[in-house]
């Protein structure tokens, strides 16, 4: 009876270590970004925070840049034989992609923009929005703009995008009523037609725009373009608000600002959750609690105006002021149209 | 605030020219090719490709000029490889017009990965050649008559074309090379020759719209950002069935009805964006099938000549 009892607890004991040395088996992951991690912007921060997660866990990430809006099911189906733990699809347009291949190779996939998605063990959404961050920027644009008159630039209308646009808006108008916000969209998925951007971002200037809140991807850099090169109605300088990453490095004095996101917390927090066995029984998010969203000061910025704008954050992260996300197109447009 | 101001009518019209001219440098290349039998569909990747060397050497030189001849030669590069598989090898044009816009794609894209990603530096204000009295008409004069040079040569390259193809000895040989390349062998002219000259044409026309996209368009090269715009000049080519006018038509409808669409959002009409996006495309398609029907395609289009095969 003992020596059953004995053989109980250690099929048990070397049951519990099996699965522990299960759960914590992830030697590498990967991330898929359509264009290349040195833009500046949403591509730069996935490469960069997956590394930075990476490093943080033990975790070797390999990298798949540039891989454009096409499909990647080769890539992925590569990528899950090379024994990488979890792939990171990092474009809305991966959406359909990443979990068919996840299913066949049974790999778990991370997938952006689809937060119904959700599947235990399988995939995970982290449609990180920066609407909080946004919203700040709005009341900085309200309080720098000299015409009244605003611009929203989006190259595609992905739903992270929307937030931050309609949350651009309604921190425009709490900040001043009285500001006008004109709303263009470049093209169908135009997120590296530069071109288009430059063109778009012209017409809103001459529409009166004296700051452009840009999203862009590529396409961002014709925005920059234009606000360099044009000059607004009232004759003096337009500047542009970027969102996601820092281009401070490679600006010519007319970076107002940006709504910087952080991932390395959400792709820490994928890792730890696939070591603890939980990957797939949540979704993942950013905040200006945590950091992961800020907007980013310049030199463009008054001291006294960004104190003002510091002290809404403040507000914000202790739940005095609330701003709800809005993820879809409709719900921008009809509000800027309200908002007008 | 009032929106119609001459300002905003100003810019809506000279972003409209400024989204066609790479259209129409794109279609008129495709057109060029087409006429001789050559189906090119790496004029995307010859665009891209011109794109980033007209950039690339506008830069460099600080010359916008020289930045066009680098865009010109960056095409034909592209359109080298393209003459020496499909015509002179006789390779399929549709799989090769394929791989040379996949491989244009990396080429470039790894190029400015390697050259700009950390910098991405931009140009200046291209400087415009205003052509007096009619710059100084309101709206329209500023948009259309105080432009870069580059803008009229594209303007005027359509009545060259449209002059080489009727009234030239090179206009019928061109045709024949697409329609009857036989009869155009036992007459003694090289078909080989006239599609690859077509073809090394076609890259120079179209890596200038590439040019023109990366220098006066965007002032910045960055991957990808020729968007489909040579491919959006293979349906002008073929909708326009050979007449170049047709081509600047299209180009000039589909920047106008880009220039529309930001209008409309500007203006706050409240339809979904994707429905005022799909008018420049529905409108160019429509109105070029509905009265571009009569004229006909080379009938060796898309075959590879080879003397005596029946």
């Amino acid at each position: 009876m003992k020596s059953i009892k004995s053989a109980y607890i250690a099929i048990f004991t070397a049951t519990m270590l099996s699965n522990a040395a299960y759960a914590a088996d992830i030697k590498s992951i990967a991330i898929l970004t359509p264009e290349q991690g040195t833009d500046f912007g949403w591509n730069q921060q996935g490469v960069d925070g997956a590394k930075a997660a990476g490093k943080a866990t033990g975790v070797e990430v390999i990298t798949a840049e540039n891989l454009g809006y096409g499909d990647v099911r080769p890539t992925l189906r590569e990528l899950a034989e090379d024994g990488n733990t979890l792939l990171i699809a990092h474009a809305s347009g991966y959406n359909t992609a990443a979990p068919e291949i996840g299913a066949e190779a049974k790999v778990k996939v991370a997938i952006v923009d689809s937060p119904a998605a959700l599947k235990k063990d399988a995939i995970v959404d982290y449609t990180a929005s920066g609407h909080s961050g946004a919203y700040l920027a709005g009341h900085l644009a309200a309080k720098m703009s000299r015409t009244g008159t605003v611009g929203i630039v989006v190259s595609g209308e992905p739903p992270s995008w929307n937030a931050q646009s309609a949350a651009f808006a309604e921190g425009v108008k709490a900040e001043k009523p009285s500001m006008t916000i004109r709303y263009a969209v470049i093209g169908p998925a135009a997120y590296s037609d530069a071109a288009g951007g430059k063109r778009v971002t012209e017409s809103l200037i001459a529409a009166g725009a004296d700051i452009i809140f840009g999203q862009g991807n590529g396409s961002s850099f014709g925005m920059l373009q234009a606000v360099e090169t044009t000059k607004a109605t009232d004759g003096g300088k337009v500047f542009f608000i970027d969102v996601i990453g820092d281009k401070t490095s490679i600006d010519k004095g007319f970076l107002l600002s940006s709504v910087l996101w952080n991932l390395t917390p959400v792709y820490t927090a994928m890792i730890e959750d696939i070591k603890a066995d939980k990957f797939g029984t949540r979704n993942y998010g950013i905040s200006l609690a945590d950091g992961s969203v800020s907007l980013l000061k310049t030199k463009q910025i008054p001291d006294d105006v960004w104190k003002s704008v510091m002290d809404i954050r403040d507000k914000m992260i202790k739940g005095e002021i609330k701003v709800e996300p809005k993820f879809d197109a409709p719900s921008v447009h009809s509000l800027v149209s309200q908002l007008n | 605030m009032t929106l119609l101001t001459a300002a905003f009518l100003t810019a809506l019209l000279a972003g409209a020219i400024t989204a066609g001219i790479p259209l129409l440098l794109a279609g008129l290349g495709e057109q060029l090719s087409e006429k001789t039998g050559v189906l090119n569909i790496g004029i995307e990747g010859m665009m891209l490709a011109g794109a980033y060397m007209g950039f690339l050497v506008a830069w460099k030189t600080d010359s916008v000029f020289l930045g066009f001849v680098g865009g010109a030669g960056g095409g034909m590069l592209v359109a080298a490889i393209m003459a020496l598989l499909c015509v002179r090898f006789g390779l399929n044009q549709i799989v090769i017009g394929i791989a040379l816009t996949l491989g244009a794609e990396g080429a470039t894209a790894m190029l400015h990965y390697f050259q700009f990603a950390q910098t991405y530096p931009r140009l200046g204000a291209i400087a415009s050649l205003p052509i007096p009295p009619l710059a100084n008409i309101p709206v329209l004069g500023p948009a259309l008559f105080n432009r870069p040079p580059i803008v009229y040569i594209a303007l005027l390259l359509v009545a060259v074309f449209a002059y080489v193809y009727r009234k030239t000895y090179w206009g019928i040989a061109l045709q024949a090379a697409g329609d009857k390349p036989a009869a155009l062998d036992s007459s003694g002219v090289s078909v080989l020759g006239i599609r690859s000259v077509a073809v090394l044409l076609t890259g120079a026309l179209v890596g200038l719209g590439g040019a023109f996209m990366a220098i006066v368009g965007a002032g910045i090269f960055v991957p990808f950002m020729t968007n489909g715009n040579g491919f959006i000049g293979i349906v002008l080519a073929m909708l326009a069935r050979g007449r170049p006018l047709w081509v600047l038509g299209g180009a000039a409808m589909f920047g106008a009805c880009l220039s529309l669409t930001t209008a409309l959002q500007v203006a706050g009409v409240d339809i979904p964006t994707d429905v005022i996006q799909m008018l420049p495309f529905a409108a160019v398609m429509g109105v070029l099938v509905m009265l571009g029907r009569k004229a006909n395609l080379p009938s060796a289009l898309g075959a590879a000549y080879v003397r005596g095969a029946r």
